[in-house]
């Protein structure tokens, strides 16, 4: 059911573009942690009234006095949904479409390994990729809080925020694996793994606006993680991040029949 | 006892492309030639023998195994050269090879004898290396395990006259150690010098099945020439390799592939 030797391939695959998105990740992290404090959270404050549009577009509103609710508002809105998205899109198509597209697949089918193993290796190295990424990002914001304001910020919901994270991005993965596995033309598996995902993205900006566009929140499935939610430990908010599980684990179990009984034409 | 065999087998791509209706066996240490121009269903054939498509109607097997279903256990013993090939351009070939004996877990028993058979030195990149060299990483991976079966699609394409040569020696000497091959070709020579038998494949059907033998009787006409005098004669025969008789030289023309494809044209009466 599992494939080391592959594994191991694409696991150095993806280290490189790790590096790179956490390197990118550090230095926002660093810095909006850093610019918790109380003139600044009134500067942004002040932005929200100048532009309330834009600012809550991207998540950036609500409760900003709590270290965490700060960080919710300014890096769980926007920066930590469409980075981890991009690596996933990028690693998700790396994974099947690319060899699919460039009839590399060939190496891979061509061996006494069941289709089913080829799949789910690949699908592990994808959620493998995204739980260093998350465990990252976590471990980053609880040691610059530490570091900056100690004792401010509480372990226990940073945690679940970054498990609801997790959750969210395994479910655009999922998405975006699924399309790669069905199409054998780069071009729509691309276009569909990474348009979805920036389509949803696109209606939960127009739902935070409100009015009467609110109702937009409906067609989005980034409706389901709810950062405030998470912090105040609400059942909905969980509820929506189990939702979010289960229709990952859902779309990667279809994704690797469709793999499994699909034609190679290669 | 037939290793490989193909029954009814239907794939229809439209325009009268993909394979109808073929039936074929490959007997157990038997080299198979398979001939036809592009675009005539050989290597859809070869997809379905390799598992990589699912048949619409007929079956496939190899050693009694259905190649769809049980292609990871066929798998383990079957070599295939691709018709097109595309290997990781991220890695060295010495990479690529030393990943594919692990990946498979078939070993790499042999890789260092066909790296020397064929002057491959498996250094640098795929992505910048020929169609050639290409050509010959993808042979010393389906060779280097030493698997009983070979499905090879069109495998000396790209390849200089010399590996070529090289190439028909390593398939002779397979055949000789008892090993089943099934080998795609569009040109005559190589298969005529390495099958015991060939089937001939035209848009999709099998309009010839016959021994090599047979079938080069059948296309190699003989025309005898009589010459003024024995020398004359003799440097006739040098010239066009025949075969002299006092005055008389007999010499043979052979028939291209396509010419003996026209030939079986007219004798299916044109059915297209």
């Amino acid at each position: 059911m599992f494939n080391f030797t592959l594994y191991k391939r694409e696991m150095k695959k993806s280290i490189l573009t790790l590096v790179i998105f956490a390197g990118v990740l550090t230095i926002y992290i660093t810095m909006i942690v850093q610019m918790f404090d109380p003139e600044m959270a009134s500067i942004l404050n002040q932005f929200s009234e100048i532009m309330p549009g834009v600012m809550t577009a991207v998540g950036m509103s609500g409760t900003v006095t709590t270290l965490i609710g700060f960080m919710s508002s300014y890096l769980y809105g926007m920066l930590l949904l469409l980075f981890p998205m991009v690596y996933v899109v990028l690693r998700a198509h790396g994974l099947i479409g690319k060899y699919v597209d460039r009839g590399s697949i060939v190496a891979l089918v061509s061996a006494p390994i069941k289709r089913r193993a080829i799949a789910f290796t690949q699908m592990k190295a994808l959620a493998s990729g995204l739980f260093l990424l998350v465990s990252y990002i976590t471990l980053l914001e609880i040691v610059c809080s530490e570091v900056v304001f100690p004792g401010e910020l509480e372990i226990g919901s940073i945690l679940l925020l970054n498990v609801g994270l997790l959750c969210l991005q395994l479910f655009i993965g999922g998405i975006c694996f699924l399309a790669s596995c069905v199409f054998n033309d780069a071009k729509y598996s691309v276009g569909i793994g990474a348009g979805v995902p920036a389509l949803m993205y696109v209606i939960q900006m127009l739902a935070n606006i409100g009015g009467s566009v609110e109702n937009a929140r409906y067609a989005t499935f980034f409706t389901l993680f709810d950062p405030d939610g998470l912090i105040a430990g609400e059942t909905a908010a969980i509820a929506g991040i189990v939702v979010l599980f289960v229709g990952a684990c859902a779309l990667f179990v279809a994704a690797i029949v469709v793999f499994s009984k699909k034609d190679l034409h290669i | 006892m037939s290793a490989i065999v193909i029954s009814n087998l239907t794939r229809d791509y439209g325009e009268n492309r993909g394979v109808f209706d073929l039936s074929l066996t490959v007997g157990k240490s038997e080299a198979f030639g398979f001939l036809g121009p592009n675009g005539a269903g050989k290597t859809t054939t070869i997809r379905h023998l390799m598992g990589f498509i699912k048949p619409k109607v007929g079956t496939v097997t190899i050693d009694g195994r259905d190649c769809w279903r049980e292609r990871d256990i066929i798998q383990k013993q079957l070599g295939y050269i691709p018709g097109e090939i595309a290997f990781f351009d991220d890695m060295s070939s010495a990479e690529f090879l030393r990943f594919t004996a692990k990946y498979r877990g078939t070993g790499n028993a042999r890789e260092k004898e066909m790296l020397d058979r064929f002057d491959l030195s498996p250094k640098g990149k795929i992505k910048k290396m020929s169609k050639g060299m290409k050509q010959k990483i993808g042979i010393v991976a389906a060779f280097m395990h030493d698997p009983e079966v070979l499905l090879l699609d069109e495998p000396t394409s790209g390849l200089d006259p010399l590996m070529q040569c090289r190439f028909i020696d390593l398939v002779t000497e397979e055949k000789k150690r008892g090993k089943t091959i099934l080998m795609s070709s569009h040109m005559f020579d190589e298969v005529e010098r390495t099958c015991h038998r060939i089937g001939i494949i035209r848009a999709g059907r099998l309009v010839a099945l016959d021994t090599t033998d047979a079938l080069r009787d059948k296309h190699v006409r003989p025309y005898t020439v009589r010459l003024d005098d024995e020398q004359t004669a003799s440097a006739f025969a040098k010239d066009f390799d025949g075969r002299q008789d006092g005055v008389a030289v007999t010499v043979s023309t052979r028939q291209t592939l396509e010419q003996i494809f026209l030939d079986y044209y007219d004798v299916s009466g044109g059915d297209r």
